[in-house]
């Protein structure tokens, strides 16, 4: 933002080696985007015609790139998030675009491993390597960033992103249920509030939040849609599902909303008409740990859905894909102030974020994940962690001693941004996957 | 006589049956999943107050409402509160008034909300057993006059909510050859005096409305016509009763404090239980948390055994299963 002001983290490059990198980042991530569309299309040859959208949007430097320049140019903002506590509703009552910035590209890590220990978050350090060459679209078109100060990776993030960009922080409280917290995160909000309101120019009225709120309960209505439809025997597989999923983070709201449920008409035809997306007697897998980010993070639901034997993704506990937009906002009365604490509950309240803590050691998480093996007939669990992420390695002992308990497998999955180990965890997925597969037979 | 215990009977059954078509209509019309238990029951709670109209120009019924009101608030807790008592019905009123003018409620802190349940049991005995302190208990005179007027009669105080707008009776507020009234309203009149009777009564009137604009339901959380007894749900002798009960289960709850903001009485127990039977005494199952409830299957209300009615997702266009 400010161009005078000293970089506090950011290291100085030359513009002609940073155009190289970015050139060379772009080029192959290009490729292994358009590769892993295709590998999707192979695993499920009668992928249906309504994906061909998300594969669309999925692109990075495609078309949504193109409509937000465009967006951009007749005066409406762009407002980057990294966490899923940013809330969206104000953001688009404000009349802005949100953006989610978190990066899921590889190749940069090596650059973020120039200002940061490598022992940090992968997401973190890729990030930084992404906005040190601008190469995400969506975070060099955001005017500002809502980065939430939740692990220790997302709190230096936004001190090291503010070289670049206004960064507003929102801190959510480590104890939900508390008076005090709720009242914290409320001024929290209200802080992001006014700080959007001055950037996009307009005033956040009752009648722009509750029109924003509508339009993500039509979000939240095909999404939950889509999710429930995993619930049975697989109609779609979960890799597009994710996918899916995913592009909401960038997509504009109402199309997407419109897309997904021409999608979960279809998929509701072929349930009907019984064509199922791969053998019935296809293991369930459910993946809870890090988020996984488009587009290079596919690597662990590709090696699950083209393992032999194969698996199926039927849920999964990120909070870049169920959790997303799972919660409604619940308002009881169209007033703002109501609207606002509805708001300010929903991303606070049902998270199950492992950066909380409570007396019953992040319980809601843990019926979080409970509800969903019920419900989504879960066979087992990848339990994926990036080497780094402390708040979600500590807690999988937790996670593990609960499900031991109702008799579900876990496999804990360390890895990190890096394609070398790819053959190695192939092994041992398959030899998960094996043994649920005996296990459903059984 | 036999025409007369047929038209009687015709009425009846004229009454019952308008009745059911509006719940029919409220059902099949109302699409909206988070409003419409709601409508259901403001109808419901307007049909009950036509019918205490009726039924107040019974005298002799009287006791006997006490009696069934007691009776479903040990069998079904504070059904009555909920769905059937028209004084609560104006308060609701009152609330979607203040909808239209967009303003906002006020939230009791939690620990007042709780002493202000308490004291609705200490009313209800000073109710009970004040009449018998104050003397001999004088001949009961089955007689309109005596049945409300009689100084803390227990029937006439507890009564009081259910005393209809418009009563066959005198009443100091004439208007248009009708006798007005307003809940507790013969009550104040007695002690008033004639010259005090109708100041009294408005000054009553606009705390009760005036503090219900402000806090949902403010009356509904110290009256002790609402007292519960708590005491059948503590034994286990009693859990054969089929009790109208709600229950949450604990997984599917996500916490996301929804129930607890909505709730017009402020029942915290709802989210803060962890999960199994959730049903408490506060609560005057107006269903309002099962309504607005994001998750399916959370919470369930139950009679018997069997689901009434239980949260969905209410996002979703109701399906027919």
């Amino acid at each position: 933002m400010n161009e005078t002001s000293e970089k506090k983290y950011s290291l100085e490059i030359f513009p002609k080696e940073i155009e190289e990198l970015k050139n060379t980042i772009k080029t192959a991530s290009t490729k292994i985007m358009e590769e892993y569309i295709e590998r999707m299309r192979k695993t499920w040859p009668d992928r249906p015609e309504e994906m061909q959208y998300f594969d669309e949007i999925a692109k990075f430097w495609g078309t949504r790139e193109k409509e937000i320049v465009e967006a951009r140019e007749e005066g409406k903002k762009v407002i980057g998030y990294t966490c899923m506590f940013a809330p969206i509703e104000l953001i688009l009552a404000a009349g802005a675009i949100p953006v989610r910035v978190s990066s899921g590209l590889y190749d940069p890590v090596k650059l973020g491993n120039r200002v940061v220990p490598v022992e940090v978050c992968p997401v973190v350090r890729s990030t930084i390597g992404v906005k040190m060459v601008g190469l995400s679209p969506y975070l060099e078109l955001s005017d500002a960033l809502i980065t939430s100060l939740t692990c220790d990776g997302m709190t230096k993030l936004s001190e090291i992103l503010s070289d670049y960009k206004p960064v507003w922080t929102l801190c959510p409280p480590r104890l939900k249920d508390s008076e005090q917290s709720i009242s914290f995160w409320k001024e929290e909000l209200k802080a992001v509030k006014e700080k959007i309101e001055k950037l996009t120019g307009t005033k956040i009225t009752s009648s722009k939040l509750k029109s924003a709120i509508e339009r993500l309960h039509r979000a939240t209505r095909a999404f939950r849609r889509l999710q429930d439809l995993r619930k049975g025997n697989p109609v779609i597989m979960g890799r597009d599902a994710m996918l899916v999923n995913q592009t909401l983070m960038w997509d504009d709201v109402e199309r997407w909303t419109q897309k997904t449920e021409k999608l979960c008409d279809e998929l509701e035809r072929r349930a009907q008409g019984k064509v199922w997306a791969c053998p019935l007697k296809t293991p369930r897998v459910m993946i809870a740990g890090t988020p996984i980010i488009w587009p290079d993070n596919w690597k662990l639901p590709n090696l699950v859905e083209e393992a032999n034997p194969q698996g199926v993704i039927v849920a999964d506990e990120l909070c870049s894909g169920d959790r997303f937009l799972y919660d409604p906002v619940g308002v009881d009365e169209w007033t703002m102030e109501d609207m606002f604490n509805a708001v300010a509950d929903r991303y606070l309240l049902p998270s199950t974020c492992p950066c909380f803590t409570s007396e019953d050691g992040n319980e809601d998480r843990v019926n979080w994940i409970k509800a969903r093996v019920e419900e989504r007939r879960v066979d087992g669990v990848v339990y994926h962690v990036y080497r780094g992420c402390m708040l979600y390695a500590m807690e999988y002992m937790r996670i593990k001693k609960v499900l031991d308990k109702i008799n579900v497998p876990v496999y804990y999955l360390d890895t990190d941004y890096t394609r070398e180990d790819v053959g190695q965890i192939k092994t041992r997925v398959e030899a998960f996957l094996e043994m649920l597969k005996s296990r459903v037979e059984f | 006589m036999l025409l007369e215990i047929i038209s009687e009977l015709l009425k009846l059954t004229i009454f019952a049956g308008l009745a059911l078509a509006g719940i029919l209509a409220i059902l099949i019309w109302k699409k909206n999943l988070t409003t419409k238990v709601t409508y259901l029951r403001t109808f419901v709670q307007v049909v009950a107050m036509i019918a205490f109209f009726y039924i107040f120009s019974y005298t002799t019924w009287l006791l006997l409402i006490l009696v069934v009101i007691f009776a479903i608030s040990i069998v079904l807790g504070r059904f009555f509160c909920g769905w059937l008592c028209p004084f609560g019905l104006y308060l609701d009123l009152v609330a979607v008034i203040r909808k239209t003018l967009n303003t906002r409620y006020w939230s009791l802190p939690e620990k007042l909300n709780r002493s202000l349940h308490i004291l609705r049991y200490l009313l209800l005995v000073f109710f009970i057993v004040l009449p018998f302190m104050l003397g001999p208990i004088e001949a009961w005179q089955w007689s309109l006059a005596k049945f409300l007027m009689g100084p803390f009669k227990p029937i006439s105080v507890l009564l009081g909510p259910v005393e209809p707008l418009i009563i066959p009776w005198e009443s100091p507020l004439k208007l248009y050859g009708l006798s007005f009234s307003y809940p507790y309203a013969s009550i104040i009149t007695f002690y008033s005096g004639e010259n005090f009777a109708l100041i009294n009564t408005f000054i009553f009137m606009a705390l009760t409305l005036a503090s219900s604009f402000v806090v949902r339901r403010f009356w509904c959380r110290f009256c002790p016509t609402g007292a519960s007894l708590a005491i059948v749900n503590r034994f286990r002798v009693f859990k054969w009763i089929p009790f109208l009960r709600l229950s949450k289960v604990e997984e599917k709850c996500t916490k996301c404090g929804i129930c607890k903001r909505v709730c017009p009485v402020q029942v915290t127990d709802v989210y803060e239980q962890k999960g199994g039977d959730i049903t408490t005494s506060m609560c005057m199952l107006c269903l309002r948390c099962v309504e607005m409830c994001p998750y399916e299957d959370c919470l369930k209300l139950s009679m018997a055994g069997k689901t009434l009615f239980k949260s969905r997702n209410w996002l979703e266009p109701s399906k027919i299963t």
